[in-house]
């Protein structure tokens, strides 16, 4: 096993990444192992897919395959080695599938037949030792001895934000959002990491062109969020408890919780977001459920003890999972790409166990002894809606700033610096917030600028196109670019959705972006100059230092 | 007082530490430390903390010869309820970390809903959790687990698996052989009926299945072994497992059998089933395999294209000579899971 794809990747002095009998998030090295693979085996599909897509042709299943494939091996998402084995035989399969369309295709316009190489003729060994001496041939770092460590580092950039996208779309996908562009770039990119690219110059290249194509993905997404729930508006969300049955939904995908509010309907239950999924309540189709009826705990790294608290079943839609402690591991369920060993899977909407173990289960005794509510949705719309107000109190000076803090949260100690930068910030600057790191201050009472909360939830991660959106549409309004507005970013990452954010603002040319807590791993020394020499990208020092160097830099 | 480290690390790569004197056990300290270890007797006779000592001297106190066989003890396997540190203490732990519970073992309150003989001297026992404040009406545990039950007014417990998966109607089932002279077997045949209510400890214990790939699971059962085996099999159904299965149950005679028609429904549902009664001393009319369900595995073994992972249940002969069998077929012993029925 090695792996250095998140930010909590093990480090020492000298070398970082995870590469014993378990990394850092709890995956241990077998499955890690089969998540390389299953990497490899969708490169080969790729393979084929873009070579039959240039005639013309295209499997959308496969397409949809590789996407789901993909997000399984993200960060906290699944762990379940088990499952890698079925998806390398069905990724084997997708890929003679789609080899014979290429073929046939090929014949049909007569076009040459090429000959592929790599992973286009993988095939699954039968068994799991074959299968890990399979793995162990495929790491991340293949080739390094050959290349060097920059090169190598240059295509896990890729690879990372290729998953982080490949994450995004299938959110996208599973809502009805397909993209003909969405599954040739992808397929593109993972054709151009089978072959084994060696020159930085195109490898950049293609990370920026990666960014570019998250950024229709990020439209693709919200388009399909808010073409089937509504446009979010700012809404009040209950934090504290309602007496009664309960369940609770953690993670992204918001078709899921539809589901899940139809199947519960008229059953006395009630349902709480977790952690990503706490948007879902400024959507105007989902707040319409009457029983859904609030937000439970923290960030997703508090799920041991927020879950364990809860009286009733949990839900994993998307990432982030960490391992289920016994106190709450037979009521906790996963769907989707998620998995965890020992834990039971529900797919296709099929939730009758949920309902049956919320009705079992106890839920809240009472009511909280006092009803806290924080805000959300303050989405794209939401904010450009007040436009008028925000550019008139910038005008006018009483908002000197904006603060973007977004992207993860996780368990650093260092994480505090994004609790210190919001509840830090001038009373006369505004703080956008998407993402989880949100939890470590949206309770903290911000105060208003002339009727405008100074803090601003737009979203989940999920929502990043809203925060484009957004500052496109400032900068439009003071007639400048988006690198002259009086905005600082201030981005932290975890895992691999915040590395293809960070690649769409690198390629919408957002400079002077701070990112931490750590920079990636597999960053090398010379990558990272050359991304604060063309980015101005900078590490995160203290909030304090930061605030006055981003008030002093627009002042 | 001397203080020592316990290093442990479990099966799936988790380290736990705790400190602990010379004067009293693994098990213990880890109490101590408000952790409870997977264990049952506390006293050296049910085996079920087995471990491994990797590295640092301890004192192994007097233990059952049927938990713990000498050869095991010569090569550092140890009882954590009976070894007591000589310095910083590394052990290897054939258990997960979630099996490791935080604070003691939950006790609640179960209705026995109904009492059935299934076959020659074992009886079918359904008990039902009264609904309470804290759990609901919910009955969670793994496959494969056991809890412990008291003959009501008594404070006498025994351990006993369970059958059944985790189910939200509060059900536990449970395969008990009438054991004679046994305390709990008489009070089961002669005294517990329907409505009465008994404490129920648990869920304990680290016999679950794993996750191996697809790699074929092979159970192999003697009596009521089966208990934690037909949990295993009814979860693989419930939850659609795709791996093959093979289930090895042994009896001594015909009229012990039991649970036949569940097996048979379970099959159907599981394609890739397949059941092997195995009965020692046949009667002339029996057309299934005769002999030791450990004579079936050896049988098969020696045709497997693959090592297969082994689940054992039952007596510790049994055990033993399935481990032995397995050895005989280079299968690794990180194939193996056991769990051995002995009098507590």
């Amino acid at each position: 096993m090695f792996c250095y794809q998140c930010e909590q990747t093990a480090r020492t002095d000298s070398s970082a990444g995870c590469a014993t009998a378990k990394g850092m998030c709890g995956k241990d090295a077998t499955t890690a192992d089969l998540q390389d693979l299953l990497v490899h085996a969708v490169k080969g599909i790729a393979q084929y897919s873009r070579r039959a897509r240039a005639l013309g042709a295209a499997d959308r299943e496969a397409d949809a395959f590789v996407l789901y494939a993909l997000f399984t091996t993200l960060t906290n998402v699944n762990f379940n080695a088990t499952r890698f084995v079925g998806l390398l035989n069905e990724a084997a399969q997708t890929r003679d599938r789609v080899k014979a369309l290429y073929e046939t295709t090929a014949r049909d316009k007569s076009a040459a037949v090429e000959t592929l190489s790599g992973p286009a003729l993988w095939q699954p060994a039968a068994d799991m030792e074959g299968l890990q001496a399979q793995a162990a041939e495929v790491p991340v770092t293949a080739g390094q001895t050959e290349v060097g460590e920059d090169i190598v580092g240059l295509r896990a950039l890729i690879l990372y934000g290729l998953k982080g996208v490949a994450a995004y779309a299938h959110h996208a996908y599973v809502l009805g959002g397909a993209s003909e562009e969405v599954f040739a770039g992808v397929a593109d990119a993972l054709d151009f990491l089978a072959n084994e690219p060696k020159d930085a110059g195109a490898l950049l290249e293609q990370a920026l062109g990666l960014g570019r194509l998250n950024l229709k993905v990020m439209e693709l997404l919200d388009s399909a969020n808010t073409g089937r729930f509504g446009t979010p508006t700012p809404t009040p969300v209950r934090v504290t408890p309602i007496k009664g049955k309960a369940i609770l939904v953690s993670g992204h995908d918001l078709g899921d919780l539809e589901a899940l509010l139809k199947l519960t309907e008229g059953k006395g239950i009630n349902i709480y977001t977790h952690g990503e999924m706490l948007p879902a309540h400024g959507y105007p189709t989902l707040k319409a459920y009457p029983h859904l009826a609030g937000n439970w705990g923290g960030a997703w790294q508090d799920q041991q003890r927020d879950f364990a608290e809860f009286p009733g079943p949990i839900l994993m839609t998307s990432n982030c999972i960490i391992e289920p402690n016994p106190r709450y591991r037979q009521r906790i369920f996963t769907t989707g790409p998620v998995g965890w060993p020992g834990v039971r899977h529900l797919e296709h909407h099929a939730f009758g166990p949920l309902v049956d173990a919320a009705l079992a289960l106890p839920g809240f005794k009472d009511d909280a002894a006092e009803e806290k509510t924080i805000l959300v949705g303050f989405g794209g719309d939401a904010v450009l809606g007040v436009a008028d107000k925000v550019i008139e109190a910038v005008k006018g000076g009483a908002i000197k700033h904006f603060f973007l803090i977004g992207g993860c949260d996780g368990a650093a100690p260092g994480r505090n610096y994004y609790t210190d930068f919001a509840t830090g910030a001038p009373n006369d600057t505004v703080v956008l917030t998407l993402g989880c790191n949100k939890y470590r201050f949206n309770q903290h009472d911000f105060g208003a600028i002339g009727g405008i909360p100074r803090l601003l939830d737009i979203g989940q991660c999920n929502d990043s196109y809203s925060a484009i959106r957004i500052a496109g549409a400032l900068a439009d309004a003071f007639g400048c670019e988006v690198n002259d507005l009086p905005l600082s970013l201030i981005v932290s990452w975890f895992e691999q959705k915040a590395a293809a954010v960070l690649l769409t603002l690198l390629a919408l040319g957002i400079k002077n972006i701070h990112l931490g807590p750590t920079l990636p791993a597999f960053i090398t020394p010379a990558v990272l100059d050359q991304l604060v020499e063309t980015f101005g990208i900078r590490p995160i020092s203290t909030a304090e230092a930061d605030i006055a160097n981003a008030l002093n830099r627009a002042a | 007082m001397t203080t020592h480290t316990i290093d442990l690390v479990t099966r799936d790569g988790e380290r736990v530490s705790f400190p602990c004197d010379e004067t009293e056990s693994v098990v213990a300290a880890a109490a101590k430390a408000n952790l409870t270890l997977p264990g049952h007797c506390r006293e050296g006779g049910c085996g079920a903390c087995r471990a491994t000592a990797s590295e640092g001297d301890y004192h192994l106190a007097g233990h059952s010869a049927s938990a713990l066989p000498a050869e095991a003890a010569n090569a550092r396997e140890v009882l954590l309820c009976r070894t007591f540190p000589r310095g910083d203490l590394s052990i290897a732990a054939p258990f997960d970390r979630s099996h490791i519970l935080s604070g003691p073992v939950a006790e609640r309150q179960a209705e026995i809903v109904e009492r059935a003989l299934v076959g020659e001297r074992t009886v079918r026992l359904l008990i039902s959790l009264v609904p309470d404040e804290d759990n609901g009406n919910a009955a969670e545990f793994e496959a494969g687990q056991y809890m412990e039950l008291e003959i009501p007014g008594t404070g006498v417990r025994r351990a006993y698996s369970l059958s059944n998966t985790a189910n939200w109607l509060g059900h536990l089932e449970f395969l008990i052989r009438l054991q004679p002279g046994g305390r709990f077997s008489h009070w089961l045949e002669h005294e517990a009926r329907p409505g009465q209510i008994l404490s129920v400890r648990g869920p304990q214990g680290s016999f679950t299945l794993q996750e191996r790939g697809l790699r074929p699971r092979w159970f192999v059962a003697g009596g009521t072994g089966l208990a934690p085996m037909l949990s295993m099999l009814r979860r693989m159904a419930e939850w659609q497992e795709p791996q093959e299965a093979r289930l090895y149950f042994g009896v001594s005679v015909e009229a012990e059998l039991f649970a036949l028609d569940e097996l048979e429904r379970l099959k159907a549902e599981l394609p890739k089933l397949t059941v092997v009664p195995c009965v020692w001393k046949p009667g002339a009319g029996w057309t299934g395999f005769a002999g030791t369900p450990v004579d079936a595995l050896r049988r098969d073994l020696a045709d497997a294209k693959t090592a297969p992972d082994i689940y054992l249940c039952g007596p510790p002969a049994l055990i033993d000579a399935a481990e032995a069998a397995a050895r005989d077929h280079d299968v690794p012993a990180d194939h193996l899971f056991s769990e051995r029925f002995l009098p507590s």
